[in-house]
């Protein structure tokens, strides 16, 4: 996606293909037993050792980035995950390592944050709930404990990769306004259900919060500065989707196009036919804009940048619509055979739009845009 | 490149300190237009005057070659210097400025004979001559190998004879750069030749034509007769096809220029007429606010992921620059209609003129004329398919037989493939 990665980036990037053809190639995308926990926590830890896990945290926290800018380094290996249908709570470990690292207390920095980073738990970010318009703090309730902790009772629905021996960042209401706490999944009081999926490469649950006690030194930030916090991890969050995403549609657009040039209909091969011809060169324009958006997002997010919060949402609702029509179009292209379960177009269509729905969906990021712009 | 090039940060340091000592600053910037109304020989004589002090001061042309007036830079330099006078007054010879140093200048750059260039190329940068194409004809627009218009030798002069037309601002031009048929016992590609004509060369008319907008920018053309000689011929007699591609290739990069800078204030056009409708708490309105701003910030950086890519690479490939054309000729007839969905009916009647009020009215005639205009939306399609992702073609009827015998199987089509 970036021609002009540097030497350091272009080497991280080869060895990271190099681990997922090796460490989970097709085969084992397409067969979930194939994935159990044993070959998560193994995945995590082979990631770690590359680094994927330690690009939003600070050196002083034991990260640290190869080109100074770890959105944009982070959001170059999601495009290639995301071309690849990789499994795995990249998204979710990566954002709640920055969230830790920003706002985090000494325990968490301590002790979850290194274990991150070493890949030895990976985290994710529960934050959608059923009903609640996409508000990040709907579903749970937290009231507090009179010692600084928190309790939280109630649900999120399709949390992304929650992994045995994980951690949980909740994002909650409280009568003052938002509040975020890092859980151990296995913490009592804590449920995880696993849910069918639309997306078939990765795992959902739904988190179930029955008065859980948190302690103070697991809280997040504090009443005047969750809500940005939260805007932050969304933005993150956003990106990086928004780049698993580009991945996964060059990928399908690659393999849709050499299917138009290979078969043939009417005594001819289908892509010289004007009708598929031009949905193919409408598909690759958006191809080229969520790439540049991405892109674009990634570096002005990760520099600190007062523009990178709306970058990131104008990039995941521009993905997020192209995405769903890209899996639409070369879906029509294939015809009959991408109706069938061997084909690998169903696996695409499946992660794309999941990645189109989830931390905001692209109406979601639009009426985001609109507020963060002050209107 | 060579060795003595100056640094693009100099430069920029150096056109600083010269557009601050030499040009007025701008009163206030029209957000996303850098093209304004030029429609009068008054507007063109003053865009000359200034365009004069540019010369002289090193300023125009800053890619073109030095021999021929310019400075002999890159587009890069070329670019700087925008970001520079961005908030000054600059010369502003409307479309037909456009046209005149970005697709013909660098049509004839490339092609033309050194003879000719150094005529003519100064002439352009200085402000002197304004140029126009007598290029599409009312039988050949998207199909443009396929025009009419004939030029006939006759001893050491060639006599041009036709009707060319959607010429924008011919009637403001000094000069036209026409494209005839000067073979027509060959496939189409191969007849056609390249002339330079004065438009006030005898045997010329030209006609401004009212347009849906009410302006009257495009031009139709009546060529009778028209006498030019050997020395008007830019590039070679017969191989103008070359010619016309170095031709295209600008035309569609000429919207990458269209926002010199990234669009960071959420739709200021959209968002104002939100607020004038009392709809900026209307979630529908929002949301179109909103889409039209992201596919604004999208088109900036598609625009310059493709800038940098042929920048950057040593074959570049032009055919991306379809991209851009794309997406203007997708975004900009979408945008409009999001602006006629946000005004509500006060988008559709409004007080007797008040330019404001009946801003996306006007938005929305002129939506279709980047998708159409310069190579259509299904053009660009073909050429992304074809060029860029490497689809067969469409079977061709025409492309191997003599243009006569084209335009008369095509009169009696009976739908017989082959």
């Amino acid at each position: 996606m970036d021609s002009d990665a540097t030497e350091d980036q272009r080497a991280l990037l080869d060895v990271s293909v190099r681990f997922m053809e090796e460490t989970c190639p097709p085969a084992v995308v397409r067969d979930a037993e194939r994935r159990d926990a044993a070959f998560a926590a193994g995945y995590r830890s082979q990631a770690a050792e590359l680094g994927w896990f330690s690009m939003l945290v600070p050196e002083a926290l034991g990260g640290g980035s190869l080109s100074g800018n770890g959105v944009l380094d982070a959001a170059l290996i999601a495009y290639l995950r995301g071309g690849r249908l990789q499994p795995g709570a990249f998204v979710g470990t990566n954002v709640v390592a920055d969230a830790i690292a920003r706002a985090g207390g000494a325990r968490l920095q301590a002790e979850v944050l290194p274990a991150l980073v070493a890949g030895e738990a990976s985290a994710a970010w529960a934050l959608a709930a059923t009903a609640g318009a996409g508000s990040p703090a709907a579903g749970v309730d937290a009231r507090t404990d009179g010692t600084g902790g928190l309790v939280l009772s109630g649900a999120k629905t399709a949390v992304l990769d929650v992994e045995p021996g994980g951690w949980l960042l909740v994002t909650a209401s409280s009568p003052d306004g938002p509040v975020q706490a890092v859980v151990a999944a296995d913490a009592p009081g804590v449920g995880i259900v696993a849910l069918d999926s639309l997306d078939l490469s990765r795992r959902f649950s739904e988190v179930r919060l029955d008065g859980v006690v948190v302690a103070a030194d697991a809280v997040l930030g504090d009443a005047g500065s969750t809500a940005a916090l939260v805007d932050h991890q969304l933005a993150v969050a956003a990106t990086l989707l928004a780049a698993e995403c580009v991945g996964a549609m060059d990928a399908e657009f690659a393999m849709t196009l050499q299917y138009a040039k290979d078969r043939i209909a009417f005594g001819r091969p289908i892509g010289s036919f004007q009708a598929i011809k031009h949905v193919l060169a409408d598909t690759s324009l958006a191809v080229e804009m969520s790439k540049a958006i991405t892109l674009a997002a990634a570096r002005t997010l990760g520099s600190q940048d007062d523009h990178g919060p709306a970058a990131a949402s104008m990039a995941k609702a521009l993905v997020g619509d192209s995405a769903i029509d890209l899996a639409q179009n070369c879906f029509q292209v294939f015809g009959g055979i991408g109706y069938t379960w061997e084909h690998d177009q169903h696996l695409y269509l499946r992660r794309v739009t999941s990645d189109a729905g989830l931390f905001g969906d692209a109406a979601w990021h639009r009426e985001h845009l609109c507020q963060l712009s002050g209107i | 490149m060579n060795d003595t090039m100056i640094d693009v940060e100099d430069f920029r340091r150096e056109a600083r300190a010269w557009i601050a000592a030499n040009l007025e600053p701008r009163e206030r910037v029209r957000a996303g237009r850098v093209v304004g109304e030029v429609t009068t020989h008054e507007q063109i004589d003053e865009a000359r005057a200034l365009q004069r002090k540019l010369f002289d001061g090193g300023y125009a042309g800053i890619s073109y070659p030095a021999e021929y007036g310019g400075r002999g830079l890159t587009p890069a330099h070329e670019q700087a210097f925008r970001e520079e006078a961005a908030g000054y007054v600059t010369p502003d010879f409307g479309v037909v400025g456009v046209v005149t140093m970005g697709a013909i200048g660098r049509s004839i750059a490339e092609h033309a004979s050194p003879e000719f260039c150094r005529r003519h190329i100064p002439a352009i940068l200085r402000g002197d001559e304004m140029w126009c194409q007598f290029y599409s004809e009312p039988e050949a627009g998207s199909d443009l190998a396929g025009i009419r218009t004939r030029a006939t030798r006759d001893g050491d002069r060639w006599v041009i004879s036709g009707s060319k037309i959607w010429s924008s601002g011919a009637y403001l031009a000094d000069w036209a750069m026409c494209l005839a048929r000067t073979d027509w016992d060959v496939p189409k590609h191969r007849g056609l030749t390249w002339f330079a004509i004065p438009c006030d060369a005898k045997g010329v008319t030209i006609r401004q034509i009212r347009q849906i907008n009410g302006g009257a920018e495009f031009c139709e053309e009546f060529l009778d007769e028209v006498e030019v000689t050997e020395d008007d011929i830019i590039g070679e007699v017969n191989r103008g096809w070359a010619v016309t591609q170095t031709m295209l290739v600008y035309e569609r990069g000429a919207g990458e220029t269209a926002t010199p800078t990234e669009p960071r204030a959420l739709a200021p056009d959209l968002v104002a007429l939100a607020r004038r409708v009392g709809r900026i708490e209307d979630p529908a309105a929002r949301q179109a606010i909103a889409r039209a701003h992201i596919n604004d910030y999208a088109q900036f950086h598609l625009g310059r992921r493709i800038a940098d890519r042929l920048e950057h690479s040593h074959n570049p490939d032009h055919a991306v620059a379809a991209y851009s054309k794309l997406a203007a000729g997708v975004y900009t007839p979408l945008r409009a209609r999001l602006g006629m969905e946000i005004g509500g009916p006060a988008a559709l009647a409004w007080a007797i003129g008040d330019e404001a009020e009946g801003r996306p009215a006007l938005d929305y005639l002129n939506g279709r004329r980047i998708s159409i205009a310069a190579g259509t939306n299904e053009v660009q399609r073909n050429g992304i398919g074809e060029r860029v992702l490497g689809l067969p073609r469409e079977p061709s009827f025409d492309t191997n037989k003599a243009f006569n015998e084209v335009l008369r199987n095509a009169r009696n089509w009976d739908g017989k493939v082959g």
